[in-house]
């Protein structure tokens, strides 16, 4: 058995194990019995089936399914622009989902629709999102630089940042707190529809990587070599960006801004398994799914008495890991 | 003796079946999540506080309300903890409470029952329902009447004061006020105090010092939560002695009411707004007798 099947096998089991974990962390003083009985279909009582079935579940998958799409859409990016610090959430996707937030919670409370917060709130963010990225692309067509990418990406992202700080300023404050504590990330809110719905655009955004990892790996070589090798090569970062964007902006707009897991799982993944495309997204799912999970069991259970918001702790997690990679680098020269 | 010992097995037959009844009663008072400290003290008021079974952070009053399970504060609720203790019903601030766990916690099937006080008399009328709602109709319906009553004692006694301009410090760093539309204002109109930012087009708004070195304040008003320790809250206010070109400031005319009281939707903050207007007046008859602008 060669050593790469061997890793991918070692991380199926982390990514079992975090799972099984996951659904053994909360609040609710559930026994591990319990946990088994209610996975079994024979619940001790009503609140643990309830629990286990409509909370941790839900958690659970939609954890799995985001830190894998943010691991990928991250792997990707930074394959794609060649740039290390390619990452979802720089190309202005967390701006554009909070600037949608905010016009959602502000248009729809003062017309009354304030009930209606639950759905229009992850279409907005998610229309939000997709608005970023599209002035993104523009700007960077006009430009004819598609490297210019990152550089637009962060210049949209504090424009669109602006944008919402104003309005949220001359709008209700606790429409405020509802926005910035949104930004901060929860999968608290999460339900299997959220799921499904994640777990569909993921499977599209693997199913073109796989089609096309030759053509990402291609690029790798530099964008001349990869053009005389046949590969239109914006037309496949164009392609790229939208489907990364697309997925990072479905994840946006259901559990909000979890930054960094984008930027740092791709790093990892390239140190232990390898840098061509294929190797690198599939590592980065199950290393970010695992990672998420863990993530939203610190979330969940580090408080006693709340939960903490898990782009606080992926943030926080994500700069020990960037001063971590500058020592690093420092040392090797 | 016959006699007195069939009155008194009669007296304690009685005494058992009316206790019963009273259990009985009490098995069946809903239980209830209150999701805000003024939820907590609203309901400590009508005397539903012992059918609290969770609460969030910062419900610090009454004393009682320290021991109530704590699950989430204004930012996140902790579901699970929700499901575990199976309320009858959910009370919930609508605009303080994280609406999507709440659209959640719905799903799950639990009753949400929304306050949103943003007058004394909201606050009378929240008071009744919630009266209704745990069985307790009687005190609510005293208590939001006491407090319509003395509401309009105090109206009575400050309407036709000469108005006063005060500043009213909400945060001091970045240094903030109210205007119309925040819970403080309705304080000010109704002691006779004239706030120049009124009419800002936010009811929070932030504003320069510059602008009240142009405006003749006479009152600064600086509320302090009397929860925090002493060198904490003298951190955290404003120092308007660096300010002595201020009128207020030079007639150290700075009051300094408990915000717990004063920003809490509840029968507490009746008293401040009492002890507010008279702070405010003593100022205004101070102003006078010494003819000060």
């Amino acid at each position: 058995m060669n050593k790469l099947l061997l890793t991918l096998m070692a991380l199926l089991l982390l990514v079992l194990i975090s799972a099984l974990a996951g659904l053994n962390f909360g609040p609710a003083d559930l026994s591990y019995s319990q946990v088994f009985q209610c996975l079994t279909g024979n619940c001790a009582d009503q609140i643990s089936q309830m629990v286990v079935w409509q909370v941790r579940i839900p958690r659970v998958l939609v954890a799995l399914v985001a830190g894998m799409g943010l691991a990928i859409a991250g792997a990707i990016l930074q394959n794609t622009t060649r740039n290390p610090l390619a990452d979802p959430y720089l190309f202005g996707i967390v701006s554009g989902a909070g600037l949608g937030a905010t016009i959602a919670n502000l248009s729809l409370e003062s017309i009354g629709l304030g009930d209606q917060l639950n759905i229009a709130l992850p279409l907005a963010a998610f229309l939000g999102a997709l608005f970023a990225i599209t002035i993104v692309i523009f700007i960077a067509k006009v430009l004819q630089q598609m490297e210019q990418l990152l550089l637009a990406g962060v210049a949209v992202s504090f424009m669109l940042g602006s944008v919402t700080q104003f309005i949220l300023y001359f709008g209700d404050p606790f429409a405020t707190n509802r926005v910035i504590f949104w930004l901060m990330g929860s999968l608290s809110r999460v339900e299997m529809n959220n799921f499904y719905v994640i777990a569909s655009v993921l499977m599209v955004t693997i199913v073109a990587i796989i089609a096309l990892h030759r053509q990402i790996d291609a690029l790798l070589l530099g964008d001349e070599s990869a053009a005389s090798l046949g590969v239109n090569v914006d037309q496949l970062r164009l392609l790229m960006l939208g489907l990364c964007a697309a997925l990072s902006a479905t994840i946006v707009a259901y559990c909000g801004g979890i930054g960094f897991v984008g930027l740092m799982i791709p790093h990892i993944i390239r140190q232990v398994i390898g840098v061509t495309t294929l190797k690198l997204v599939m590592g980065s799912a199950l290393i970010g799914g695992s990672f998420l999970i863990w993530v939203d069991i610190i979330a969940r259970s580090a408080l006693a008495d709340a939960e903490i918001p898990i782009g606080i702790i992926t943030s926080a997690l994500g700069s020990i890991f960037f001063l971590f990679i500058m020592i690093r680098t420092r040392n090797t020269h | 003796m016959k006699q007195i010992i069939k009155y008194l097995l009669a007296l304690i037959f009685i005494s058992i079946t009316f206790s019963s009844i009273a259990e009985t009663t009490t098995e069946h008072k809903p239980t209830i999540i209150a999701l805000s400290p003024h939820i907590v003290e609203m309901l400590y008021d009508i005397g539903a506080g012992e059918q609290i079974i969770g609460t969030t952070a910062f419900a610090d009053y009454p004393e009682q309300a320290k021991n109530i399970p704590v699950i989430g504060n204004y930012l996140r609720l902790q579901i699970e903890k929700v499901i575990t203790l199976q309320p009858d019903y959910i009370i919930a601030w609508k605009s303080g409470n994280p609406s999507d766990d709440l659209a959640r916690l719905k799903q799950l099937g639990f009753t949400i029952i929304y306050s949103q006080p943003n007058s004394f008399e909201d606050i009378a009328k929240e008071m009744r329902e919630f009266g209704v709602l745990t069985g307790h109709q009687n005190q609510a319906e005293q208590q939001a009447t006491q407090l319509i009553k003395a509401l309009e004692l105090i109206k009575a006694q400050y309407h036709d004061k000469a108005a006063i301009t005060v500043f009213y410090e909400l945060w001091s760093r970045p240094l903030t006020t109210i205007a119309k539309g925040s819970w403080p204002q309705q304080f000010l109109n109704i002691c006779q105090a004239k706030n120049p930012f009124e009419q800002a087009n936010t009811p929070y708004p932030q504003v320069n010092i510059e602008k009240i070195l142009l405006t003749p304040i006479q009152i600064i008003i600086q509320p302090l939560s009397f929860n925090q320790e002493g060198s904490q809250k003298e951190k955290e206010a404003f120092n308007w002695q660096d300010w002595p070109v201020i009128s207020a400031v030079k007639n150290k005319q700075i009051i300094q009411p408990d915000a717990d009281a004063m920003h809490r939707m509840t029968m507490r903050s009746l008293g401040e707004l009492k002890n507010l207007c008279a702070s405010i007046d003593d100022t205004r008859q101070w102003l006078q007798q010494n003819n000060e602008q």
